[in-house]
């Protein structure tokens, strides 16, 4: 082969890998702007919702009105009627207000408003016949207004509030008495009808609810059966046959065990629905073999010449196996469960079939209190029509990617952990 | 002569993976207090033999061991024997060193503990020091025991492999080519370590470096297509073999 | 030439026995050549005899030292250094064995002599007799030492040796000459002076091996040497 001949082969090498380098630099760059759009689009949509839009209100703690006095206990102050006196600081706003107009100030503030009052007044109880500035909960119509999700130039009757409330609105606006504050109810409220008082708190828990349930039933299980298989069992058919179906049930569809929770655990066993202990039982079916299978990978890579270390001095297999191939396959365990309740953290499909997509208005406290997963809350928000509920949906999904992340970083810091201290 | 004592011997030993046949009627003796070494080309059933002595072979499924192994007088190659108190007697240092992924303290401990041979932390603590000791790695690593083993040099981890396997008081001490991942003074230690250990333990050497079984052993073993051609001591077998094979094998005629 | 020992310490035994063996053996040696001039000076028979009769504990020191080395360089593969040790001890062995039957022949000869000599003859035996006696004296000191001074010191000497020779053999030739009974006592005595001739090869063979253990090369060139004994 002459030289020229040489030259025009090496070109084409040189252009075949520059074709194939921007092939791969363009299709990461692909993903990752897709990747990035969804991130602005949710990051844009949801940060709205940590924040909450409330009015500042003199409220005049009268004792007449109220009926209660310095005195009174508490129960009987939960029970009597802030009503009045909100009232009466509403239409304060604007006292030449006609008759018809003063319903639409009282519909200014948050239903929950009287309750705030209440909260607020138990644990400042020397307010009593003082004039106060308390900040109330804006109603959601306005709050969206405020965060400028609706537009103000559409006819009345196609708005969410009429022309009266939004020029009081634009009142306490320009006198400053509208302010916003970090929305920590959202954290803590369950669902709700009205979105401004809407909250994750019971989805929240039950998610970390249902995880536990699935921690604690599919790691222990899952760990010992993938010591058992890889170590101790008996290399003929049946083993096989049982490893071919530990591989199958990692590809099967989420849904299918949701299908099976349905059918045994609820119609079956009559277990509670909508329970973190069955979600949980549920998850854990689908988690076990993607604990089982790198928990095998990872007993598999260990040396086998530390088994034979171990049992050369006399140690049984059992004492061989768990005290010196274990520890080593550890950190390839954990990422594996870490990485597999990660994916349960996130699953929708089958919790909805065993009734976890019921609306559950308190914030749950045990495994068998009825309760809501984060995905399905993003699920049955999204199908609200409410305005509300737009950002508090992509909030959802922030804080659900808040917790993938933080749970695949502690997957990695403890790998490398382990891997250090053992290597 | 001195009447030797003969520690281990074997007879009619044949072994076999599944069908295929490794060793054949083995039947040599390997004297007390003294190391024996077994030199031959790869694949001719070295360390098959050496694993028959501590029935490491029973953890191989295919394996089958037959005939006669004693060590004193009292048969191994038996059924109903429990293997752990066999390897509690014949200890084993590997080819390549593997301390186990826990401190260096906790390597050394290990055997004592499953075997119960400590009434309290003193005494394990003792064994543990006299075990280095007799390792010649004390000096080394008195300073730091609580750090992973797996943290020394490959002589050093090697030799504390030496001392895990003397720290549950073996008689027999069995190396399956300890050195060979080793550099050459690491080497040269383990060698003199293997000459005061031989005051104390049996040992058996299974080593590809001819040089260093002429170094190292009393008795030498020559092992081909997993028969013995000759077994003789070390002097006779590298100045002037009986066999034919085995001279030319250690004059590097044939490999 | 201070070097740190083997970290194998049966090996260093093995090296240092070798060592001591030579110069015991070379120790041995020199008392046989010391005995032989002295006895053929004083014409002392009985220590002669002694001589003849001790000249198989030098055999038995180079059968030692032959096992020792074959033993060596099959079961340790000595390098460098150590393997100069080991080849040079078995040469030097050998020179060591020859130096013992030289002094045994030496002791032979002088019980055949059975009358007095004049004092030019033996002056001039002494004259060899002691030169000998130094440089066999040095080279085992210089292998003690490891000085490869000394031993180019004795290996140039060597040519004295010859010159020394030369003249005793001339002295032997004239007394030869002066008598016809002479014939008998004049025949033992050149083969005295050849052997110590040859001795002091031997001792030089020693020298040239010292050299070689102590820098790993060769003496350059032939030894300066005189022939002219051997026109006579």
């Amino acid at each position: 082969m002459n030289s020229k001949q040489k030259e025009i082969l090496m070109r084409k090498r040189y252009s075949a890998e520059k074709r194939f380098k921007f092939f791969g630099i363009f299709s990461i760059s692909l993903a990752i702007l897709f990747l990035c759009i969804l991130l602005f689009n949710i990051f844009t949509s949801g940060l709205s919702a940590f924040f909450k839009t409330k009015l500042i209100l003199k409220i005049n703690f009268d004792e007449k009105k109220l009926g209660i006095n310095m005195n009174t206990p508490d129960e009987a102050i939960k029970a009597s009627n802030f009503n009045e006196i909100l009232q009466d600081a509403l239409l304060n706003l604007d006292l030449l207000a006609p008759d018809l107009k003063k319903i639409e100030l009282i519909d200014i503030v948050s239903i929950d408003a009287t309750y705030e009052l209440k909260r607020f007044y138990l644990q400042n109880k020397d307010q009593l016949n003082k004039i106060v500035e308390i900040s109330l909960t804006l109603s959601d119509d306005l709050d969206q207004l405020y965060k400028g999700n609706f537009p103000r130039d559409i006819p009345e009757d196609r708005r969410r509030f009429s022309d009266f409330q939004l020029k009081v609105f634009d009142e306490q606006n320009s006198q400053n008495k509208i302010i916003t504050e970090f929305n920590f109810s959202f954290f803590k409220n369950a669902d709700s009808r009205e979105p401004e008082l809407a909250g994750i708190g019971a989805s929240l828990i039950g998610s970390l609810l249902t995880i536990l349930v699935c921690l604690i039933l599919s790691f222990p299980i899952g760990f010992l059966a993938a010591i058992y298989l890889e170590e101790f069992a008996p290399k003929n058919k049946i083993t096989e046959i049982i490893e071919i179906n530990v591989n199958n049930l990692a590809a099967v569809p989420s849904i299918v065990f949701g299908l099976l929770g349905l059918g045994v655990f609820l119609n079956y066993f009559y277990l509670p629905r909508s329970t973190p202990l069955v979600g949980g039982l549920v998850l854990a079916l689908m988690t076990l073999p993607r604990i089982i299978i790198p928990c095998r990978a990872a007993l598999k890579a260990v040396s086998p010449s530390i088994r034979e270390g171990a049992l050369a001095l006399g140690a049984s297999k059992v004492q061989a196996v768990m005290h010196n191939v274990v520890p080593l396959a550890l950190p390839g365990t954990l990422s594996g469960t870490i990485i597999g309740l990660s994916q349960a953290l996130g699953e929708t499909a089958p919790l909805i079939l065993i009734g976890m997509v019921a609306f559950i208005n308190v914030v749950p406290t045990y495994p068998i209190d009825p309760s809501a997963v984060l995905p399905v809350q993003v699920y049955l928000w999204s199908e609200s029509a409410e305005r509300g509920f737009v950002e508090k949906t992509s909030a959802t999904i922030i804080i659900l990617i808040f917790f993938l992340v933080l749970m695949n970083s502690s997957a990695i810091y403890l790998r490398n952990k382990f891997e250090k201290k053992w290597s | 002569m001195i009447n030797e004592k003969i520690k281990i011997s074997t007879k009619n030993l044949n072994v076999f993976y599944a069908s295929k046949q490794a060793l054949f009627d083995i039947n040599i003796n390997l004297k007390e207090n003294k190391v024996t070494a077994l030199i031959g080309p790869s694949g001719c059933g070295k360390s098959t033999f050496i694993r028959c002595l501590n029935r490491m072979n029973d953890v191989i499924d295919i394996c089958k061991v037959e005939g006669s192994i004693k060590i004193d007088g009292d048969e191994i190659n038996k059924k109903n024997l429990d293997v752990n108190l066999i390897r509690e007697k014949v200890g084993m240092v590997f080819q390549k060193p593997n301390p186990f992924p826990k401190s260096i303290y906790d390597n050394v401990a290990y055997g004592p503990r499953i075997h119960g041979l400590a009434e309290n932390r003193e005494s394990l603590d003792n064994i543990v020091e006299n075990s280095l000791k007799k390792a010649a790695l004390w000096d080394e690593v008195k300073d730091r025991l609580n750090q992973p083993g797996t943290g020394l040099s490959g002589g050093q981890q090697q030799r504390l492999c030496i001392a895990r396997t003397i720290s549950i008081n073996p008689e027999v001490i069995l190396m399956d080519e300890p050195c060979s991942a080793l550099d050459p003074i690491a080497t040269a230690k383990i060698e003199e370590l293997i000459d005061e250990l031989k005051e104390t333990y049996t040992i058996v050497i299974v080593t590809h470096s001819m040089s260093q079984a002429a170094r190292v052993s009393n008795d030498t073993g020559f092992f081909h297509l997993g028969k013995i051609l000759e077994f003789n001591s070390t002097e006779k077998i590298f100045k002037n073999p009986d066999n034919k094979l085995t001279q030319d094998y250690i004059t590097g005629r044939f490999g | 030439m201070d070097k740190p020992s083997h970290i194998v310490k049966s090996y260093e035994e093995q090296l240092k026995l070798l060592e001591d063996t030579i110069i015991k053996m070379g120790t041995k040696a020199e008392d046989q050549l010391l005995m032989s001039i002295d006895a053929f000076a004083k014409k002392d028979l009985e220590l002669s005899k002694k001589i003849i009769a001790e000249d198989e504990v030098i055999d038995a020191y180079e059968n030692s030292i032959e096992h020792q080395v074959v033993n060596l360089i099959a079961l340790r593969q000595p390098m460098g250094i150590d393997l100069r040790e080991t080849v040079t001890a078995l040469k030097i062995s050998s020179d060591l064995e020859r130096i013992g039957d030289l002094s045994k022949n030496i002791a032979k000869k002088t019980l055949l002599i059975n009358k007095n000599l004049s004092e030019p003859l033996t002056n001039s035996f002494n004259l060899l007799g002691n030169k000998v006696k130094k440089q066999l004296k040095s080279v085992i000191d210089s292998y003690l030492k490891r000085s490869k001074n000394v031993a180019i010191n004795v290996w140039e000497s060597d040519e004295q040796i010859d010159i020394l020779t030369t003249q005793c053999m001339e002295d032997v030739i004239k007394y030869l000459k002066e008598d016809e009974q002479n014939l008998q006592n004049g025949a033992q005595l050149l083969f005295i002076a050849k052997n110590l001739e040859r001795i002091g090869d031997h001792t030089t063979n020693i020298a040239e091996q010292i050299f070689f253990l102590v820098t790993g090369e060769y003496l350059e060139g032939n030894r300066p040497k005189n022939t002219d004994s051997e026109m006579l």
